[in-house]
Formats: structure tokens, sequence, C-alpha cells
């Protein structure tokens, strides 16, 4: 019964609030955890997650890192020859340092076709590049020397690449990236280390003909084609280095957290059903039927954990306003969803265990028994 | 109509591997209007025979009809249900909702069932004024007193208009001003409505307000 429910929490405010303040915490500690990890992952993988390549080629002995991997121009023509693959293109990928905004600094560049597989698609300003030399960053670093129009050396060697555009969430190795032509990395690359005789691609990106699952096109690739090993976008950026263990140990905290909050709240009503017997002893002597002695306890643990998320996705938001550009928090709606969900879910199989002692009540309990329905 | 008929009817408890005859073989008509007084010392079966008559408990055997119907072989809902369409408890100490206000705890039966609650209120709140407890409905049980709390449960059995109300010991908490006081109001209350009554007492000097009294011993009734 909807009345008594009510009418009980707002006897026990405090109580109440207290709970649904507790588990307001929880769901904001498990919320930020996801949106941490969300970042964090970000700063890693952003620039191989938020490139249109569908699949990732890498050379057979590369254990699926780029910076181990060369693939030659022959496997390149090979690949294109696969069937399921409509382009095909190389990707120069190496960390130089260079010179934005008068500082010293470690950079990500990564040389695509233009037009072809490996372009940002994220692009939140300005413009993709297009011709060499240009080059589009991570909106993130805009601030340290790569915004539109910044100028940005790379040490040691006579190159300069101007920033014409800014995409979000592209950073990789947690370092700025810079998005150019194959050719101008090809040229950093040589001017870096003018000794080397030749410079091949990293890998290989591929574009699959509509409809052909990238899943299946890789899989086909790594066995038509010669000494590579290819992934389809997501695979590659779940293999790269640091990303699970980084995955494990946060959900190793959040499974924590769910499980936290699923003791809080299972203790909590058994405490105060345990409490209360007597009274529902009473109410069931008097006429009230089972069904609504257990959905009036069920409707508590519905509003406490309901208030709780309330609290938990307010506390998110708050911080996402407080956090600065540099690390960027920001609220999911998607995430509060599910998360909030898994949480109400948790509470209810927490609280089955009071919800059997009331369903189970025994009415005749109240007759004889010398009390005051719980009161002392 | 009588309001109770019971007839043969026979309690017994298992406690381990002995078992205890609370009530044995008794038969009662109560009528519709009529006040009794059931008078037994501790443990005679007093509290049992309420119990069962107000479908509480069922018994080992025998019939027990209230207001024509036969009430012994209904399931557990339908007992619920019984419960709170056709009788008013008061149990043997004081049983209030203690997060309920006096009148909460009046409503809150009155809620169980589909009653009109504009009605409801009204009646609950002319049961508060007669039982001198007017300005007490927003109380909780735990501010007031034992007698007023003892008014409010006496309320509360009236508050759905039963065929029957049950009261267990309601004076034994209380001094002997207080509880000739509350015996007062009971009767008055119950004889105002023309509703049946059960009053359970240990007390002989009780018995002058019920119409009849009745006397158990070891579980068995004496005309
Ligand atoms: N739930 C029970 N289990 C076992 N014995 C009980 C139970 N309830 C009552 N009895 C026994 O039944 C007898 C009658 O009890 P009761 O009806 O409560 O008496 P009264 O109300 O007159 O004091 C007593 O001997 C009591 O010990
Ligand atoms: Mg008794």
């Amino acid at each position: 019964m909807m009345r008594l429910a009510l009418r009980e929490m707002r006897r026990a405010k405090l109580r109440f609030g207290f709970l649904s303040g507790a588990v307001g915490l929880l769901v904001f500690l498990i919320l930020f955890q996801q949106t941490l990890l969300g970042t964090l992952l970000g700063y890693f993988t952003g620039a191989l997650e938020n490139q249109s390549g569908e699949v990732v080629v890498y050379n057979e002995e590369a254990r699926q890192n780029l910076s181990g991997s060369l693939v030659s121009f022959d496997q390149i023509e090979a690949i294109a020859e696969v069937e399921g693959v409509a382009e095909v293109g190389p990707l120069g990928q190496g960390t130089f340092t260079v010179v934005a905004g008068g500082e010293e600094q470690e950079a990500a560049v990564w040389g695509y076709q233009l037009d072809g597989p490996g372009e940002p698609t994220t692009l939140v300003e300005g413009r993709l590049p297009e011709a060499d030399r240009e080059a589009v960053a991570s909106s993130i670093d805009a601030a340290a020397g790569f915004d539109i129009g910044d100028e940005v050396a790379v040490a040691g060697t006579d190159v300069t690449i101007t920033v014409v555009g800014l995409a979000s969430d592209i950073r990789f190795s947690v370092q700025p990236v810079l998005f150019v032509t194959y050719e101008t990395w090809e040229t950093t690359a040589e001017a870096v280390n003018p000794d080397a005789p030749l410079f091949l691609p990293s890998a290989a990106l591929v574009h699959t003909v509509d409809g052909v699952d990238a899943v299946d096109l890789a899989t086909l690739i790594t066995r038509e084609v010669d000494g590579v090993e290819a992934l389809d976008r997501a695979a590659a950026v779940d293999s790269l280095p640091g990303v699970e263990a980084v995955s494990q140990s946060f959900a190793l905290i959040l499974l924590l957290a769910f499980i936290v909050v699923t003791l809080v709240v299972g203790f909590f009503f058994l405490i105060i059903t345990v409490q209360k017997l007597p009274a529902l002893g009473l109410l069931k002597a008097l006429g009230q039927s089972t069904s609504s002695l257990v959905l009036s306890v069920s409707l508590q643990v519905l509003t406490v954990c309901v208030g709780g998320v309330v609290i938990g996705a307010l506390l998110l938001v708050g911080a996402g306003q407080a956090s600065g550009d540099s690390f960027p928090i920001s609220a999911d709606p998607g995430l509060i969803v599910t998360t909030g969900s898994i949480v109400v879910g948790l509470a209810l199989l927490a609280s089955i265990g009071s919800l059997r002692r009331v369903a189970r009540l025994d009415a005749t309990t109240v007759v004889g028994r010398q009390n005051l329905g719980g009161l002392e | 109509m009588p309001a109770l008929e019971m007839t043969d009817v026979r309690k017994t408890y298992r406690s381990g591997d002995t078992e205890v005859m609370a009530l044995d073989r008794a038969s009662l008509t109560l009528g519709d209007d009529e006040i009794l007084a059931l008078v037994g010392p501790s443990g005679s079966g007093k509290t049992t025979l309420l119990s069962i008559a107000g479908g509480l408990l069922t018994p080992s055997d025998g019939s027990v009809v209230v207001g024509g119907e036969e009430i012994s072989s209904l399931d557990a809902k339908a007992l619920t249900r019984f419960r709170r369409d056709k009788v008013g408890f008061v149990f043997q100490s004081v049983n209030l909702v203690p997060f309920l206000t006096a009148r909460e705890n009046l409503l809150v039966v009155a809620e169980m069932g589909r009653r009109d609650a504009k009605e409801s209120r009204q009646r609950a709140d002319t049961l508060l004024d007669e039982l001198d407890l007017g300005d007490r409905g927003g109380n909780l049980p735990n501010q007031l007193s034992g007698g007023e709390r003892q008014r409010v449960a006496i309320g509360r059995a009236l508050m759905n208009e039963p065929a029957l109300v049950l009261i267990d010991e309601p004076t034994s908490a209380l001094d002997t001003k207080l509880g000739e006081q509350v015996m007062e109001l009971i009767t008055n209350e119950v004889k105002s409505r023309s509703t049946a009554a059960i009053i359970v007492t240990h007390d002989t000097r009780m018995t002058h307000y019920a119409d009849r009294s009745v006397e158990i011993s070891d579980g068995v009734l004496a005309a």
C-alpha cells in the first residue's frame, strides 16, 4: 500500500534520507569511475578509435602494436585484392619531439592518405588537412600550442606543421596527436632520421565494402595476405597496450562498488524490516493483505534507490561542471540510465530476504504478545 | 441472526512433543447486539477463544459462524479479508502502528478496504471526538499516554463498522479508575452502534458493564 509506505518514510525522513544519500554517493562513485575510465582510455586509444578505417592491418609479428609494426606496399596491394575491401591506405605513425606553444613536447604524428581510410571522424572545429604540412590536432591540446593556426615545429628539423582543424578524443598514448598526410609523416620521419634507408607504413587501414562485416573481413585478410594480422577497429582498440590492464583494474573497483551498494541496501532494509515486523504483523492481523505489505516495502526500496540514483547523477553533473578543460568529465545520460537500472535491480534483489520475511509473517504473533507494535 | 455461534470448538497447541489443550469443546452464542464479558484466570484460553472468533486462529475442531458465515474452513486470504471487513480487534496489550499518528491508525484499516476516503476521515474524526482524543489525532503513539493509546485502539476497532468487536483485557494495564472509564467508553460506543462484543477480563469488578458474563477455566466454558 502506497500511502503506508510513504507515511512511514515521512515519519523517518532522516533514516531514509541517510540511506538515499549513501546510495547516492555510491552511485556517484560508480558513475565517476566509469566516466573516468572512458576519458582515460580515450587518452590512450582515441586516435585509433576515431579514425575512419574499419579494419587495421598489422605486420603479423607486431603483436597488434603500432610501434612495432611495418607493412610493405606489396602487402598493401595484396590487401586491396581481398574481396570485401573497398579501399586500403597506409598509416604512418610515430612519436616525435615537437615545439608547440614555445615548449618542447612529445606528439604522435599519424600520416594517412588524404580522403582514404584513416581520417579523423570527430572533427569539432576547422577542417581536415588538404595539403602536406597541415594537421588536425586533438581539441583537448588546443591550449598547449595545438590550436587552429598554430605552427608546430618538429625538433631538430626544418619541418613545421600548421594546425587547420581540431577533433575530439583523438589523443594517443596520452600524447597530443597530429593527423597529417602520409607524405608529411614520411618527410618528418626522414628529417628526424636522415640515415635510415627507407620508411615503411606502420599499418594499413581498410574501408570495407558496404554491408561487409569488419570482423569477417579482418579474418579473411589475415588468412589471404602473407605476413599480416588484421583486426577490426574495436578489437584493435581493445588490444592496444595498457587498455586491458586499465580496464581490468577499473572493472574490479566497479564490481566492488556494485557489491557494496547491494549489501548496504540489503542490510538496511533487513534491519528496518525486522524492526517493524511486529507493526506489520499487527496490520496483517487487522486485515492488511500480504501482497500489499510486500508491495509497500518494495516501494520503499524503489524510492530510496531512485532517490540515490538522482543524487548520484546530480553529483556527476556537478563534478562535470567543476572539472577543468585539461581533464573533462561529462555526464553521459545513457551511462546514468544503465548504471541506475543496475543499482535499482541489485537493490531489489538484495531486499528479497526482507520481502520474504514480510511475506511469511504470521498474523497470530500479535495476539497475547505484550508489546506496542514495535514501539518499545 | 446471532453475531457469533461457536459449536464444540477445540484448539490444541503443539509445543515440542507435548500438546496443550487451550480450548475444549467450547460452545457459545452471542446475540447481534450483545456485550459478553469473558472472565477467567491467566492461561485459561480467553485469548485463544477471541482469536478463533475473530478469524486470527483456526480451530482444531468445531464450527465457528460469524454473521451467518462459517469461517473455520476459510483459507488464509479469505480470513484476512474477513478480519478486515467484519471484525474489530483490540489486542491484549495496546497495539498501535508506531509510525502512524492516532488518526492514521484509525484510517489505515479503512484504507485496507475500498472505502470512501472522505467518509472515512469524517468517521475517524467523529470517533476520536467521542473517545475524547479530538486534539490528539496528530500525535504518534509514543506521544500518547497508556489510556490514550487504549482509546485509539478502541476507535480503530470500531472504524470499519464491524459486526463483531473483540477486546482482550482492555483494563489490565490501567489503574481501577481509568479502567472503569475505559470500560464505560467501550460499552457506550458498542451499545450506541448496536454491535456485538466480547470483552475479555480477569477482573470480576468489570463484568457489570456487560449484558452477560461467561467464565472460562482450563479451556472449558462454564454456563
Ligand atoms: N502459540 C502457543 N503455543 C503453545 N501454547 C500456547 C500458545 N498460545 C497459548 N498457548 C497456551 O494455551 C493456553 C491458553 O492461552 P491463552 O488463550 O493465551 O490464555 P489467556 O488469554 O486466558 O491467558 C495457555 O496454557 C497457553 O500457554
Ligand atoms: Mg490472554
